[in-house]
Protein backbone atom coordinates (compact mmCIF):
# COMPACT_ATOMS: atom_id res chain seq x y z
CA UNK A 1 0.00 0.00 0.00
CA UNK A 2 1.63 3.62 -0.73
CA UNK A 3 2.52 5.78 2.44
CA UNK A 4 -0.02 8.13 1.89
CA UNK A 5 -2.92 6.15 1.61
CA UNK A 6 -1.27 3.97 4.54
CA UNK A 7 -1.04 7.58 6.80
CA UNK A 8 -4.71 8.37 5.54
CA UNK A 9 -6.50 5.13 7.24
CA UNK A 10 -4.31 5.74 10.13
CA UNK A 11 -4.71 9.24 11.07
CA UNK A 12 -7.58 11.60 11.77
CA UNK A 13 -7.75 15.59 10.79
CA UNK A 14 -10.09 18.02 12.89
CA UNK A 15 -9.96 21.71 12.54
CA UNK A 16 -10.61 24.88 14.52
CA UNK A 17 -11.07 28.42 13.99
CA UNK A 18 -9.21 30.75 15.85
CA UNK A 19 -9.84 34.34 15.18
CA UNK A 20 -11.23 33.43 12.13
CA UNK A 21 -8.39 31.64 11.25
CA UNK A 22 -8.23 28.08 10.22
CA UNK A 23 -5.84 25.68 12.33
CA UNK A 24 -5.78 22.00 10.65
CA UNK A 25 -4.70 19.12 13.32
CA UNK A 26 -3.93 16.33 11.99
CA UNK A 27 -3.12 12.47 14.12
CA UNK A 28 -2.83 9.28 15.00
CA UNK A 29 -6.39 8.04 14.86
CA UNK A 30 -6.73 5.80 18.40
CA UNK A 31 -5.37 9.39 19.76
CA UNK A 32 -8.37 11.04 21.85
CA UNK A 33 -7.94 14.71 20.96
CA UNK A 34 -10.88 16.27 22.85
CA UNK A 35 -9.89 14.90 25.89
CA UNK A 36 -6.13 16.03 25.13
CA UNK A 37 -7.39 19.37 23.71
CA UNK A 38 -10.68 20.37 25.53
CA UNK A 39 -9.91 24.26 25.66
CA UNK A 40 -10.37 23.85 21.69
CA UNK A 41 -13.40 22.04 22.08
CA UNK A 42 -15.68 26.10 21.27
CA UNK A 43 -13.15 26.51 18.67
CA UNK A 44 -13.89 23.09 16.71
CA UNK A 45 -15.52 23.94 13.00
CA UNK A 46 -16.08 21.67 10.01
CA UNK A 47 -14.51 23.90 8.14
CA UNK A 48 -17.10 23.78 5.67
CA UNK A 49 -16.59 26.71 3.78
CA UNK A 50 -13.19 25.01 2.50
CA UNK A 51 -11.17 27.99 4.18
CA UNK A 52 -7.68 27.78 3.58
CA UNK A 53 -5.57 26.67 6.06
CA UNK A 54 -3.57 29.13 8.20
CA UNK A 55 -1.48 26.62 10.50
CA UNK A 56 -1.62 22.92 10.16
CA UNK A 57 -0.30 20.43 12.98
CA UNK A 58 0.49 17.01 12.14
CA UNK A 59 0.89 14.90 15.37
CA UNK A 60 3.19 11.56 14.99
CA UNK A 61 3.53 9.13 18.19
CA UNK A 62 7.21 8.19 17.10
CA UNK A 63 10.44 10.03 16.17
CA UNK A 64 11.75 9.47 11.95
CA UNK A 65 14.95 6.29 12.18
CA UNK A 66 17.15 9.58 10.86
CA UNK A 67 17.87 12.02 13.77
CA UNK A 68 17.57 15.75 12.58
CA UNK A 69 19.91 18.18 12.82
CA UNK A 70 19.10 20.68 15.51
CA UNK A 71 20.73 23.42 14.59
CA UNK A 72 21.87 26.60 16.68
CA UNK A 73 19.87 27.02 19.85
CA UNK A 74 18.52 30.76 19.90
CA UNK A 75 17.22 29.82 23.26
CA UNK A 76 16.77 28.40 26.51
CA UNK A 77 14.10 30.37 28.58
CA UNK A 78 10.92 30.47 28.91
CA UNK A 79 8.40 31.45 31.36
CA UNK A 80 6.34 29.05 31.68
CA UNK A 81 8.60 26.00 31.08
CA UNK A 82 11.72 26.89 32.17
CA UNK A 83 14.83 24.91 32.07
CA UNK A 84 12.52 22.42 30.13
CA UNK A 85 12.61 24.63 27.23
CA UNK A 86 15.01 24.58 23.88
CA UNK A 87 14.33 26.77 21.00
CA UNK A 88 16.70 25.92 17.90
CA UNK A 89 17.02 27.29 14.27
CA UNK A 90 18.63 24.68 11.47
CA UNK A 91 18.47 25.87 7.55
CA UNK A 92 14.45 24.84 6.79
CA UNK A 93 12.81 24.57 10.32
CA UNK A 94 13.03 25.93 13.81
CA UNK A 95 12.66 23.51 16.40
CA UNK A 96 11.44 23.50 19.96
CA UNK A 97 11.41 21.16 22.32
CA UNK A 98 10.31 20.25 26.16
CA UNK A 99 12.07 18.24 27.82
CA UNK A 100 9.44 15.59 29.63
CA UNK A 101 9.32 14.65 32.93
CA UNK A 102 10.81 11.33 32.62
CA UNK A 103 13.93 12.42 31.43
CA UNK A 104 13.17 9.88 28.23
CA UNK A 105 12.17 11.51 24.84
CA UNK A 106 11.16 15.37 24.62
CA UNK A 107 8.34 17.00 23.21
CA UNK A 108 9.51 18.29 20.01
CA UNK A 109 7.79 20.64 17.58
CA UNK A 110 9.53 20.76 13.83
CA UNK A 111 8.05 24.33 11.84
CA UNK A 112 8.81 25.64 8.72
CA UNK A 113 10.31 28.82 9.10
CA UNK A 114 6.89 30.73 8.54
CA UNK A 115 5.22 28.06 10.91
CA UNK A 116 2.31 27.75 8.61
CA UNK A 117 3.46 23.97 8.84
CA UNK A 118 4.75 21.83 11.91
CA UNK A 119 5.26 18.40 13.07
CA UNK A 120 4.88 17.74 16.54
CA UNK A 121 6.53 14.54 18.01
CA UNK A 122 4.62 13.35 21.28
CA UNK A 123 5.59 12.18 24.47
CA UNK A 124 2.67 9.61 24.48
CA UNK A 125 3.48 9.02 28.21
CA UNK A 126 2.28 12.53 29.13
CA UNK A 127 -0.05 13.39 26.36
CA UNK A 128 -2.96 12.79 28.76
CA UNK A 129 -1.63 14.23 31.59
CA UNK A 130 0.42 17.45 30.50
CA UNK A 131 -0.37 20.46 28.01
CA UNK A 132 2.79 20.79 26.51
CA UNK A 133 0.50 19.95 23.04
CA UNK A 134 -1.78 23.20 23.93
CA UNK A 135 1.18 25.04 24.38
CA UNK A 136 3.11 23.87 21.17
CA UNK A 137 -0.13 24.57 19.16
CA UNK A 138 -0.12 28.22 20.57
CA UNK A 139 3.69 28.75 19.76
CA UNK A 140 2.79 27.89 16.45
CA UNK A 141 -0.32 30.07 15.64
CA UNK A 142 0.85 32.77 17.82
CA UNK A 143 3.87 32.79 14.88
CA UNK A 144 1.95 32.26 11.73
CA UNK A 145 -1.10 34.27 12.28
CA UNK A 146 1.56 37.64 12.79
CA UNK A 147 1.33 36.80 8.76
CA UNK A 148 -2.29 37.73 8.90
CA UNK A 149 -2.48 40.43 10.93
CA UNK A 150 -3.25 39.20 14.48
CA UNK A 151 -1.66 39.29 17.08
CA UNK A 152 -2.00 36.70 20.30
CA UNK A 153 -1.50 39.09 23.06
CA UNK A 154 -0.76 38.64 26.81
CA UNK A 155 -3.56 40.50 28.06
CA UNK A 156 -6.54 40.14 30.44
CA UNK A 157 -9.95 40.55 28.28
CA UNK A 158 -13.26 41.68 29.65
CA UNK A 159 -16.27 41.99 26.52
CA UNK A 160 -18.87 44.73 27.70
CA UNK A 161 -21.52 46.54 25.42
CA UNK A 162 -20.58 44.35 22.51
CA UNK A 163 -17.36 46.06 22.87
CA UNK A 164 -13.49 44.21 23.85
CA UNK A 165 -11.10 46.19 26.70
CA UNK A 166 -7.46 44.62 26.81
CA UNK A 167 -5.63 45.17 30.09
CA UNK A 168 -1.91 44.72 29.60
CA UNK A 169 1.02 44.54 32.14
CA UNK A 170 3.54 42.49 33.54
CA UNK A 171 3.28 39.04 35.01
CA UNK A 172 1.76 39.61 38.67
CA UNK A 173 0.67 43.15 37.78
CA UNK A 174 -3.16 42.36 38.37
CA UNK A 175 -4.15 41.89 34.83
CA UNK A 176 -6.93 39.57 36.02
CA UNK A 177 -7.71 40.98 39.16
CA UNK A 178 -8.51 44.51 37.37
CA UNK A 179 -10.89 42.33 34.62
CA UNK A 180 -12.53 40.47 37.98
CA UNK A 181 -12.98 44.32 39.37
CA UNK A 182 -15.18 45.27 35.85
CA UNK A 183 -17.22 42.06 36.43
CA UNK A 184 -18.24 43.34 39.24
CA UNK A 185 -18.69 46.59 38.99
CA UNK A 186 -20.37 46.77 35.36
CA UNK A 187 -23.44 44.67 34.96
CA UNK A 188 -23.31 42.58 31.73
CA UNK A 189 -19.81 42.93 31.73
CA UNK A 190 -17.72 39.22 30.95
CA UNK A 191 -14.46 37.80 30.67
CA UNK A 192 -13.67 37.06 27.29
CA UNK A 193 -10.17 35.56 28.20
CA UNK A 194 -7.58 35.93 31.00
CA UNK A 195 -3.94 35.59 29.54
CA UNK A 196 -3.65 35.36 25.05
CA UNK A 197 -6.48 36.53 23.01
CA UNK A 198 -5.66 37.45 20.12
CA UNK A 199 -6.13 41.16 18.33
CA UNK A 200 -7.11 41.18 14.35
CA UNK A 201 -6.80 44.44 11.90
CA UNK A 202 -9.24 42.90 9.18
CA UNK A 203 -9.20 43.75 5.63
CA UNK A 204 -11.90 46.78 6.15
CA UNK A 205 -9.82 48.08 9.16
CA UNK A 206 -11.58 47.30 12.03
CA UNK A 207 -9.86 45.63 15.14
CA UNK A 208 -11.12 43.11 16.97
CA UNK A 209 -10.57 40.72 20.12
CA UNK A 210 -11.40 37.09 19.61
CA UNK A 211 -10.67 34.43 22.41
CA UNK A 212 -8.31 31.56 22.04
CA UNK A 213 -8.01 28.65 23.58
CA UNK A 214 -5.06 29.74 25.76
CA UNK A 215 -6.34 31.71 28.78
CA UNK A 216 -3.46 31.60 31.37
CA UNK A 217 -5.00 29.67 34.68
CA UNK A 218 -8.66 30.55 34.20
CA UNK A 219 -10.45 28.08 32.23
CA UNK A 220 -12.33 30.47 29.95
CA UNK A 221 -12.23 29.38 26.58
CA UNK A 222 -15.07 31.44 24.27
CA UNK A 223 -14.94 31.13 20.77
CA UNK A 224 -16.14 35.09 20.02
CA UNK A 225 -14.59 38.26 18.35
CA UNK A 226 -15.74 41.70 19.52
CA UNK A 227 -14.70 45.27 18.07
CA UNK A 228 -11.56 46.27 20.55
CA UNK A 229 -12.44 49.70 22.20
CA UNK A 230 -9.11 49.89 23.52
CA UNK A 231 -5.82 48.87 24.78
CA UNK A 232 -5.12 49.78 28.59
CA UNK A 233 -1.31 48.99 30.25
CA UNK A 234 -2.03 48.58 33.73
CA UNK A 235 0.93 49.29 36.63
CA UNK A 236 0.30 49.01 40.60
CA UNK A 237 0.64 52.42 42.43
CA UNK A 238 -0.31 54.10 44.80
CA UNK A 239 -3.16 55.72 43.75
CA UNK A 240 -5.25 55.50 40.54
CA UNK A 241 -4.33 57.25 37.30
CA UNK A 242 -4.93 57.09 34.01
CA UNK A 243 -3.02 58.95 30.92
CA UNK A 244 -3.09 58.56 27.10
CA UNK A 245 -0.14 57.03 25.22
CA UNK A 246 0.31 57.98 21.76
CA UNK A 247 3.28 58.01 19.17
CA UNK A 248 6.38 56.06 20.61
CA UNK A 249 4.83 55.56 23.83
CA UNK A 250 1.71 54.21 22.52
CA UNK A 251 3.85 51.61 20.65
CA UNK A 252 5.99 50.55 23.82
CA UNK A 253 3.12 50.01 25.73
CA UNK A 254 1.98 47.12 23.34
CA UNK A 255 5.21 45.62 22.13
CA UNK A 256 6.46 43.34 25.12
CA UNK A 257 3.03 42.15 25.30
CA UNK A 258 2.79 40.82 21.42
CA UNK A 259 4.14 37.29 20.67
CA UNK A 260 6.37 37.31 18.56
CA UNK A 261 9.84 35.28 18.15
CA UNK A 262 12.61 38.09 17.81
CA UNK A 263 14.61 35.72 15.48
CA UNK A 264 12.78 36.29 12.08
CA UNK A 265 12.79 39.67 10.27
CA UNK A 266 9.40 38.80 8.56
CA UNK A 267 7.61 37.90 11.44
CA UNK A 268 9.27 40.68 13.44
CA UNK A 269 8.11 43.34 11.33
CA UNK A 270 4.75 41.89 10.09
CA UNK A 271 3.81 42.06 14.45
CA UNK A 272 5.70 45.52 14.31
CA UNK A 273 3.38 46.58 11.19
CA UNK A 274 0.66 45.63 12.65
CA UNK A 275 1.44 47.13 15.86
CA UNK A 276 2.24 50.35 14.15
CA UNK A 277 -1.68 50.22 12.79
CA UNK A 278 -2.91 49.44 16.11
CA UNK A 279 -0.87 52.52 17.48
CA UNK A 280 -2.31 54.52 14.62
CA UNK A 281 -5.83 53.57 15.02
CA UNK A 282 -6.75 52.73 19.04
CA UNK A 283 -6.85 53.99 21.85
CA UNK A 284 -3.94 53.22 23.67
CA UNK A 285 -4.08 53.43 27.20
CA UNK A 286 -1.90 53.97 30.85
CA UNK A 287 -3.17 53.08 34.47
CA UNK A 288 -1.44 53.23 37.28
CA UNK A 289 -3.86 51.48 39.74
CA UNK A 290 -4.57 50.10 43.18
CA UNK A 291 -6.69 46.71 43.19
CA UNK A 292 -10.06 48.68 43.76
CA UNK A 293 -13.26 49.01 41.76
CA UNK A 294 -12.62 53.05 41.70
CA UNK A 295 -9.91 51.96 39.34
CA UNK A 296 -11.95 49.96 36.93
CA UNK A 297 -15.09 52.85 37.15
CA UNK A 298 -12.01 55.42 36.23
CA UNK A 299 -10.39 53.49 33.54
CA UNK A 300 -14.16 52.88 31.66
CA UNK A 301 -15.03 56.57 32.24
CA UNK A 302 -11.74 57.83 30.82
CA UNK A 303 -11.85 55.48 27.71
CA UNK A 304 -15.56 56.30 27.38
CA UNK A 305 -15.22 60.08 27.42
CA UNK A 306 -12.26 59.75 25.57
CA UNK A 307 -12.30 62.63 22.33
CA UNK B 1 29.37 52.27 5.55
CA UNK B 2 25.46 51.21 5.02
CA UNK B 3 22.65 51.52 7.71
CA UNK B 4 21.17 48.23 8.20
CA UNK B 5 18.68 46.94 5.91
CA UNK B 6 17.08 45.00 8.04
CA UNK B 7 15.88 48.28 10.39
CA UNK B 8 12.06 50.00 9.33
CA UNK B 9 12.05 53.34 9.75
CA UNK B 10 8.54 53.81 11.26
CA UNK B 11 6.12 57.06 11.57
CA UNK B 12 3.83 56.18 14.77
CA UNK B 13 2.15 59.76 15.53
CA UNK B 14 4.55 62.17 15.69
CA UNK B 15 7.56 59.60 16.34
CA UNK B 16 9.78 58.64 14.35
CA UNK B 17 11.05 54.92 15.59
CA UNK B 18 13.06 52.13 14.74
CA UNK B 19 12.46 48.81 16.39
CA UNK B 20 15.84 46.75 16.75
CA UNK B 21 14.76 43.14 17.97
CA UNK B 22 17.61 41.99 19.62
CA UNK B 23 19.03 38.45 18.58
CA UNK B 24 20.75 37.25 21.37
CA UNK B 25 19.00 34.30 24.12
CA UNK B 26 17.74 37.29 26.70
CA UNK B 27 15.51 39.98 25.26
CA UNK B 28 17.80 43.34 24.55
CA UNK B 29 15.43 44.10 22.26
CA UNK B 30 15.72 48.27 21.76
CA UNK B 31 13.39 51.07 20.37
CA UNK B 32 15.01 53.94 19.13
CA UNK B 33 13.14 57.43 18.83
CA UNK B 34 14.71 59.26 15.96
CA UNK B 35 14.29 63.31 15.34
CA UNK B 36 12.90 65.16 12.28
CA UNK B 37 16.38 65.61 11.02
CA UNK B 38 17.62 61.96 11.85
CA UNK B 39 14.59 60.38 10.23
CA UNK B 40 14.66 62.31 7.20
CA UNK B 41 18.65 61.41 6.57
CA UNK B 42 17.97 57.72 7.17
CA UNK B 43 15.49 57.60 4.63
CA UNK B 44 18.25 59.28 2.52
CA UNK B 45 20.73 57.13 3.71
CA UNK B 46 19.48 54.09 2.93
CA UNK B 47 20.47 51.39 0.08
CA UNK B 48 23.75 53.38 -0.23
CA UNK B 49 27.16 53.39 0.76
CA UNK B 50 27.87 56.26 2.88
CA UNK B 51 30.44 58.13 5.00
CA UNK B 52 30.36 61.61 7.00
CA UNK B 53 30.98 63.55 4.29
CA UNK B 54 27.33 62.61 2.81
CA UNK B 55 25.97 63.07 5.36
CA UNK B 56 27.28 66.72 5.92
CA UNK B 57 26.52 67.58 2.11
CA UNK B 58 23.23 66.00 2.56
CA UNK B 59 22.91 68.81 5.78
CA UNK B 60 24.15 71.79 3.61
CA UNK B 61 21.32 70.96 0.59
CA UNK B 62 18.78 70.81 3.15
CA UNK B 63 19.42 73.52 6.10
CA UNK B 64 20.63 76.49 6.15
CA UNK B 65 23.80 75.71 8.05
CA UNK B 66 27.13 77.22 7.84
CA UNK B 67 29.97 74.94 6.74
CA UNK B 68 31.38 74.11 10.17
CA UNK B 69 27.91 73.43 11.77
CA UNK B 70 27.10 71.28 9.15
CA UNK B 71 29.96 69.24 9.73
CA UNK B 72 29.18 69.25 13.82
CA UNK B 73 26.13 68.02 13.16
CA UNK B 74 27.47 65.22 10.58
CA UNK B 75 29.88 64.13 12.76
CA UNK B 76 27.28 64.01 15.72
CA UNK B 77 24.80 62.35 13.47
CA UNK B 78 27.31 59.74 12.41
CA UNK B 79 28.62 58.27 15.82
CA UNK B 80 24.79 58.32 16.64
CA UNK B 81 23.90 55.65 14.40
CA UNK B 82 27.45 53.76 15.11
CA UNK B 83 26.90 53.67 18.74
CA UNK B 84 23.07 52.81 18.74
CA UNK B 85 24.58 49.73 15.87
CA UNK B 86 22.20 51.05 13.30
CA UNK B 87 24.89 50.47 10.79
CA UNK B 88 26.89 47.41 9.05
Amino acid sequence: MPDNIQKLLNTKICYYNIAGLILELEYPKDIKIDTILPNFKDFSTLNVENKKTTCSICLYDKEPATVQDLGKILSNVSIVWGDQFRFYENDLHYITTIDSGDNLIPWKMVSKKDFSESKVYINTKELYTSSVLSWLIMVAFAQTSLLHKTILIHASTVEYNKEGYAFLGKSGTGKSTHSRLWLETFVGSRLLNDDNPAVRIHADNSIYIYGTPWSGKTPCYINRGVPLRALVRLQQAPENKFHWKTGMEAFIQILPSCSSIRWNKKLFNSMSNTTEELVKNLKIGYLQCLPNQDAAILCYNQINNYK
Amino acid sequence: MKLRNDLILRHVGDDHIIVDPGQDMVDMSKVFNLNETAAWLWEELSDQEFDQVTIKNLLLERYEVTDSQANKDADYLLQYFVDQGLTE
